[in-house]
């Protein structure tokens, strides 16, 4: 009766969402690697965590769209456990992001963003993950994004973040210290 | 809509036994235990088909892990043939497929009971560390809530406390495994029951540690470089256990980790504690083609 | 590299789960269907336990672990796991159950009448030992009352609430997918209110009992009154995915309800639930909740302390784990304690008269 006769085999979402996990994973443990992704766009990394236990903002109509087939709830950014927005412009909203507390830091937000790497804004990362420091460069994200960020991350309260361009992930936890170059 | 689209084709079990909503949340929980290190995230914890207090927790981070190439090594006490560490390896490869391996330097992943194993951990490693009690503070503070008000304080003076205590009555810090260290500066953690030779090991490592209490329900992560610091005196140095100059009586190595055996003589023979360790090093010195990954202590001491 | 105190491998452990089997011997549908038709109440036990309501399963449960409750339970837990979640029941009122037992200590005569029901309260407890000598014990026919009880019972708490007695917190309707589940999120302090009643619903009996029991001698604040005690059957009524509510079925519940004088003038209430028949587990977990407000950190009746220390699956679970070598850690103790030992000159040796 402890016996388990046939191995399962896992299906096409089990290798998807478990390659997407892994990627995402190595992207927040090592900040500033890029990390590849199974398939290009958010929709993946809300396959891979999200359900109806979750609470999400999307600032994207046609993207929440695709959220809602994972069951999780659409609320006010402030009540959002994940959340998706573009951080090119209107920014302002970031103050409304959840970043837990000292008590709870887990209820502090993961923020998921589509931006580009390359040529761009060059950012200087340290903390944990980094053995000294790392250089990462991207467009698509207002200048004045990283000085509230660092002003609302009051670690360990923060929020983590994952940068995806195409089929690849970027991941800057909250205890990354960024230098704007 | 119908009641039938709500659930899916009957299987005898789901890939990795977790099914999807489960391995959902331990990801997430696991997201923030990285992005927080050392700090503990509390998480529903299933129960899986093993006992409470068996690796419970450790089962289900690697079972989150898990596909068809994974390759797991699973110890306890240090040993891969122990009857646990064989038990939940046969349960790992059974519901996912992995490849069983006893060699440190072939697993992607290797969940341990009380030991790091003695070759280092690469970076592309996963060390998942099974904790009975997560909570350094229950020494002083057995009461959960208490003790997490006394985290985000970073309110540590009365483990500071005991330890100078003990210094003062025995003349040494008396802590044996599970040495309380200091997680980027922010959150002491229990590293799970290592010994205090087995701590050094995570700090700036180059592998990422998940630690995982399934009975407690918490999980905590030690990201690769991530400072972890033993709670020391500045004038009382951190000591790990005094085994650089004993020898392993079956296999001859020495300066790792080891176990005491009585003998009937009333004196003591030690064997490596890094089981496979001892095994890949008689079989090197039989002639066969056995590599030994560099190791985290050179001839007992480890390089600062 | 043998340590003969546990290592041994796969066939050590492949040979001893075959020994403890073999002691069980087969398993086949009919002996699984005598115990669940044999055994309502511990079948009631372990389902609560579970958390998990189908007695056939229990009862295969109960064969696995040869009677082991402990392990039955983990069976069965373990076995919830896998399953799909596909709809949220609504809640169950009280006057909505269907009542078998209805009782209370706190009246000589409620409103809807003191309904007795099976039980043995009354009954002299001597073993039927002719059964052993071959003389089978066939019960008593029941005769049936003149006047049927009526099945649906109105609470007795909602005629205190009337009087004034209890204080009477305005009802707030939560949508069954918003009520937080145990199951689903950790166990945090202070427990949301239905996280406290899931822990108690499904804490170990024996374990709810003990602390309870301290309570009730006087380790607690409050002494209880049973306000009221039901066996009923409850509906689960799901909603259909096109929107129709529908009874999936019925499960047997038992729920107690325990009151004391409260500080503040009123009547406090202690309340506790549970999937199956059992009356020891309610008005146990019952008085821990009465107690709860307000008492001491580590004491008895602390929420914390409490509900920790009666999650069967976790304190079995730990419990047997300290069979498992910890002899690393062992070794790790014996270093420091003989590096004081070592550090430390010998003391006088003591002349004794």
């Amino acid at each position: 009766m402890s016996r388990i006769t046939a191995v399962p085999v896992p299906d096409a979402f089990e290798t998807r969402t478990n390659a997407t996990f892994e990627a995402l994973m190595w992207a927040l443990a090592r900040p500033g690697t890029v990390q590849d992704l199974p398939a290009p766009g958010m929709a993946g990394l809300a396959e891979t965590l999200l359900d109806r236990e979750c609470r999400v903002f999307c600032d994207d109509p046609a993207f929440a769209e695709v959220i809602t087939t994972f069951g999780a709830a659409q609320v006010a950014l402030p009540l959002a456990d994940h959340c998706f927005l573009s951080l090119g412009t209107t920014i302002d909203r970031l103050t409304q992001v959840a970043v837990g507390s000292v008590l709870y830091p887990d209820a502090g937000a993961t923020v998921v963003a589509e931006v580009g790497f390359g040529p761009g804004q060059r950012l200087r990362l340290t903390g944990p993950g980094i053995e000294t420091f790392a250089e990462i460069a991207l467009t698509g994200v207002a200048p004045e994004f990283w000085a509230m960020r660092a002003a609302l991350c009051r670690y360990p309260a923060g929020f983590d973040l994952f940068l995806i361009c195409g089929a690849q992930v970027i991941g800057l936890p909250r205890s990354t210290e960024i230098e704007v170059l | 809509m119908t009641l039938a689209s709500l659930t899916k084709p009957w299987e005898a079990m789901s890939y990795g036994f977790l099914d999807a909503s489960a391995k959902r949340e331990l990801r997430r929980k696991m997201l923030k235990a990285i992005a927080v290190p050392g700090c503990q995230m509390p998480y529903a914890s299933r129960e899986v088909p093993m006992a409470r207090g068996w690796g419970t927790g450790g089962l289900q981070v690697t079972l989150t892990l898990l596909k068809p190439s994974s390759v797991v090594k699973v110890i306890d006490q240090g040993a891969d043939d122990s009857v646990n560490a064989a038990s939940i390896r046969s349960f790992l490869s059974k519901v996912s497929g992995a490849t069983e391996t006893w060699d440190t330097t072939e697993a992607t992943i290797l969940q341990s009971r009380h030991r790091i194993p003695e070759e280092r951990l690469r970076a592309d490693q996963v060390l998942v560390l099974q904790v009975p009690n997560p909570e350094p503070l229950r020494p002083v503070e057995p009461n959960m809530s208490v003790a997490r008000q006394m985290h985000a304080d970073a309110d540590y003076g009365r483990l500071w406390l005991i330890l100078y205590e003990q210094i003062v009555r025995s003349g040494r810090v008396m802590q044996g495994a599970a040495y309380p260290s200091l997680v980027n500066g922010r959150h002491v953690m229990t590293p799970s029951p290592i010994p205090r030779w087995d701590v050094p090991k995570l700090h700036m490592a180059q592998h990422l540690t998940f630690l995982s209490a399934g009975r407690e329900k918490r999980l905590y992560a030690v990201p690769p470089f991530t400072r972890v610091e033993p709670l020391v005196f500045s004038d009382v140095p951190y000591q790990v256990e005094d085994h650089a100059a004993l020898t392993c009586h079956r296999s001859g190595v020495s300066g790792y980790f080891m176990n005491e055996i009585p003998q009937d003589d009333g004196s003591s023979a030690f064997e490596v504690s890094d089981s496979h360790l001892g095994i890949k090093t008689i079989r090197q010195a039989e002639g066969a083609a056995i590599r030994i990954g560099p190791t985290w202590y050179e001839n007992g001491k480890m390089p600062q | 590299m043998a340590y003969v105190a546990t290592r041994g491998g796969e066939r050590a452990i492949d040979q001893s789960e075959r020994l403890y089997r073999a002691g069980l011997g087969q398993i086949d549908a009919a002996r699984v269907d005598e115990i669940r038709r044999a055994l309502p109440m511990l079948i009631d036990r372990v389902m609560g336990e579970a958390s998990l309501y189908e007695p056939d399963l229990a009862a295969l449960a109960l064969a696995q672990a040869g009677g082991d409750l402990y392990e039955a339970v983990l069976l069965l837990r373990a076995w919830r796991t896998t399953q799909p979640r596909l709809a949220i029941a609504e809640a169950v009122l009280q006057d909505q159950l269907f009542t078998h037992r209805r009782i209370s200590a706190a009246f000589k005569d409620i409103p809807g009448g003191q309904i007795l029901g099976p039980s043995l309260d009354y009954a002299h407890r001597l073993l039927a030992t002719d059964v052993l000598r071959g003389v089978p014990f066939i019960p008593t026919a029941v005769d049936p009352a003149s006047v049927a009880a009526p099945a649906h019972q109105p609470s007795l708490a909602a005629w205190q609430k009337a009087q004034g007695l209890v204080a009477d917190p305005a009802r707030t309707d939560v949508a069954p997918d918003d009520i937080p589940d145990l199951t689903r999120e950790p166990l945090l302090f202070p427990a949301e209110r239905a996280h406290r009643l899931q822990s108690l619903a499904r804490a170990d009996t024996g374990g709810m009992l003990a602390l309870g029991y301290s309570a009730m001698r006087g380790y607690g604040n409050a002494h209880p009154t049973v306000n009221e005690l039901r066996l009923a059957e409850a509906e689960v009524r799901v909603r259909h995915p096109r929107g129709t509510v529908f009874s999936a079925g019925r499960v047997k519940v038992s729920q107690a309800e325990v009151t004391s004088k409260g500080k503040s003038g009123l009547l406090e209430l202690g309340f506790c639930a549970t999937l199956g028949w059992n009356e020891v587990k309610v008005i146990s977990g019952a008085t821990l909740d009465l107690n709860a407000p307000g008492a001491a950190k580590g004491s008895p009746v602390e929420e914390e302390f409490f509900l920790y220390h009666t999650e069967p699956v976790e304190a079995s679970g730990f419990c047997i784990h300290f069979k498992l070598p910890h002899y690393v850690t062992f070794q790790s103790s014996l270093d420091a304690l003989r590096g004081a030992k070592a550090a430390t000159p010998a003391a006088p040796v003591k002349v004794t008269a």
